[in-house]
């Protein structure tokens, strides 16, 4: 193994830790602040170190301090099993981190000679790695919910364990029909096969090619996430927490965490399979990494705007009513902030003008390209992540038997009816 | 070296989850084992570099087979004292492993000694999601199609069986 094939390894395996676990206190805080914006109010923005708020993620970080520091308590009722009850909710978190683990970040390296994915696992059956340790963290629900010797718990259980079931079939079918379109199951594969063009105008991202398999798609995603509007495992207002009522403190977290980690993996797999996954719109990485001076040119002018733009919004945002004498640290956190973000801002310039003037070897457009990409993918990552925030404050909870039919009865026969207009299509295309 | 290790780490894993299905009293700890097994094949299939059996199992025999049996376990509800009394139960293994014993010491060997020689070492594609893909496809495409026929009977059947008493 080269020098360069270790480092790319390692690169990518501490990206998708990151990506995965640094997610959650953000997830967490998007989560609050956008209830909080729909319905009217704030949300947290209080808790701060030293006056730093950053718009109140230091809640996120807060709340996991408190979760960690929480007496371990056990329910007496309880009496065998134990471990196992100890250990269902670490299923359920390491089978949602792992699903994460096959999503590309950037486009294949070629380093003298060397493929090197940007893959923390550099495998070539990506969806499948997905939909078969993705379908385990059912597993941590069941063991979780049935030794906890609860009624509630158990009704979580058999909606968890049932709907988990019904809705793998038309996620099934969705992919199955995505991989007729595309020809493989390897996640860079599709991404490469997206950057055509359909119609001669529209990028042919998978939305625009299989619309019925992404809308399929999302609600399978949506269902087997636990996610609003089918949160029926956990529904507070029915069950009080579902499988989750017996467990606390760390125990619980893990459960917690798993399910924000489980939608951050939900939203990856749908933007590589239906928006283009890395890629930016009509710029196929190699044309990228032929006009990267151009690019980089066009990023010189944008990014100060867009910066400009922020600090404006922030510091207009981070402040108190004129009336109150103090205002906690907030004028000092935005003055810091605006002080980080001109720094960022010229160390970005100056490796823009280095890539756009200079003569850059092929080897560092390659590694910027691949900067930009894993950007762009982090930026698409975080929309659809909102988007799925947005819709579980918007649309209230389906009763379970709706969650059930919506699944056998309308989404089943629709997967089955895009796969055969799928096969007919690309029969007719091939012929 | 690592692979042997891994390799045994993985049998006993197996072996041990095995054991633990048919000893374990309670039904939930006899799924937990049995996942743990069906987890430890998986991964000797990973072992061996087969990636589309290493995905199959775990996507039917972990994600589809446990998880079923724990919705069954979980709807029914299975008191201990309906499970039947098995008081020689650690006997009746240990007999089993004795009688069980020569058989496959005589099948080790024989593989050790007759046939070694005569494995031919696989293709590279041996076992490739592309290369399985296209033998279903290709050459067993009548058999492949009548197993379907097969399994939507069943389905059918046991649906059929389950709505009986509605008719009436």
């Amino acid at each position: 193994m080269s020098t360069a094939a270790l480092i790319v390894t390692l690169g990518s395996v501490v990206l998708a830790a990151l990506l995965a676990l640094m997610m959650i206190p953000v997830l967490v805080w998007l989560e609050r602040r956008i209830a909080g914006l729909i319905q009217d109010r704030v949300g947290p923005n209080r808790t701060n170190i030293m006056g730093f708020r950053l718009g109140g993620v230091i809640q996120s970080f807060a709340d996991v301090i408190k979760l960690v520091f929480k007496e371990e308590y056990y329910p007496g009722h309880i009496q065998t099993g134990r471990a196992l009850y100890i250990l269902a909710p670490a299923i359920t978190f390491s089978a949602a981190l792992l699903a994460f683990m096959t999503i590309p970040f950037a486009d294949t390296l070629h380093v003298s000679g060397e493929a090197l994915r940007i893959q923390a696992l550099p495998v070539d059956y990506g969806i499948l790695w997905y939909l078969a340790i993705g379908a385990l963290g059912i597993i941590g629900v069941l063991f979780g919910g049935w030794l906890s010797h609860n009624k509630y718990a158990l009704l979580g259980t058999q909606r968890a364990g049932s709907m988990g079931l019904s809705y793998e079939l038309p996620l099934g079918l969705a992919v199955v029909s995505m991989l007729l379109t595309y020809n493989t199951i390897d996640f860079n594969a599709m991404v490469a096969w997206q950057t055509q063009t359909v119609l001669g105008f529209l990028p042919a991202w998978g939305v625009v090619v299989q619309p019925l398999a992404f809308i399929l798609f999302s609600v399978a995603l949506f269902a087997e996430t636990n996610r609003a509007p089918f949160n029926v495992v956990e529904g507070e207002s029915e069950i009080v927490s579902g499988h989750m009522t017996e467990f606390s403190a760390m125990k619980f977290a893990l459960y917690f965490m798993g399910e924000y980690i489980a939608m951050n993996s939900a939203a990856a797999v749908i933007i590589t399979m239906f928006f283009g996954g890395y890629q930016l719109p009509y710029l196929s990485s190699a044309e990228l990494i032929e006009s990267f001076g151009t690019f980089s040119l066009a990023l010189m002018v944008i990014t100060p705007l867009i910066i400009y733009a922020f600090i404006r919004w922030m510091r207009r945002n981070n402040d108190v009513r004129s009336t109150l004498s103090h205002d906690g640290g907030r004028r000092f956190e935005a003055r810091v902030l605006t002080i980080v973000l001109l720094i960022k801002l010229v160390v970005l310039e100056l490796i823009f003008a280095y890539f756009a003037f200079a003569q850059p070897s092929a080897l560092q457009t390659q590694i910027a390209v691949a900067v930009v990409q894993i950007a762009v993918f982090i930026v698409k990552l975080m929309l659809f992540n909102i988007f799925f925030i947005v819709v579980r404050w918007t649309l209230p909870r389906f009763r379970f038997d709706q969650v059930q039919r919506l699944g056998w009865y309308y989404l089943l026969p629709l997967g089955l009816l895009n796969i055969f207009i799928t096969a007919i299509v690309i029969v007719g295309v091939g012929s | 070296m690592s692979e042997s290790i891994i390799f045994y780490v993985l049998a006993l894993f197996l072996i041990g989850g095995a054991s633990g299905m048919i000893t374990a009293r309670r039904t939930i700890f006899s799924a937990a084992s049995f996942m743990l097994a069906m987890i430890a094949l998986a991964g000797m299939f990973a072992l061996l570099n087969q990636s589309f059996l290493f995905l199959a199992q775990l996507l039917v025999a972990v994600g589809a087979i446990i998880t079923l049996s724990m919705l069954v376990i979980v709807s029914v509800n299975i008191s201990e004292r309906y499970i039947p009394k098995e008081p020689h139960l650690g006997r009746d293994l240990l007999l089993g492993v004795v009688i069980a014993a020569p058989i496959v010491a005589l099948i080790i060997t024989a593989l050790r000694t007759h046939f070694a020689a005569s494995f031919a070492p696989i293709p590279d594609t041996f076992g490739t999601l592309a290369s399985i893909g296209a033998t279903l496809f290709a050459s067993w495409v009548l058999p492949f199609e009548l197993i379907s026929l097969l399994l939507l009977a069943a389905l059918i059947g046991a649906v059929v069986i389950s709505r009986k008493g509605e008719r009436s």
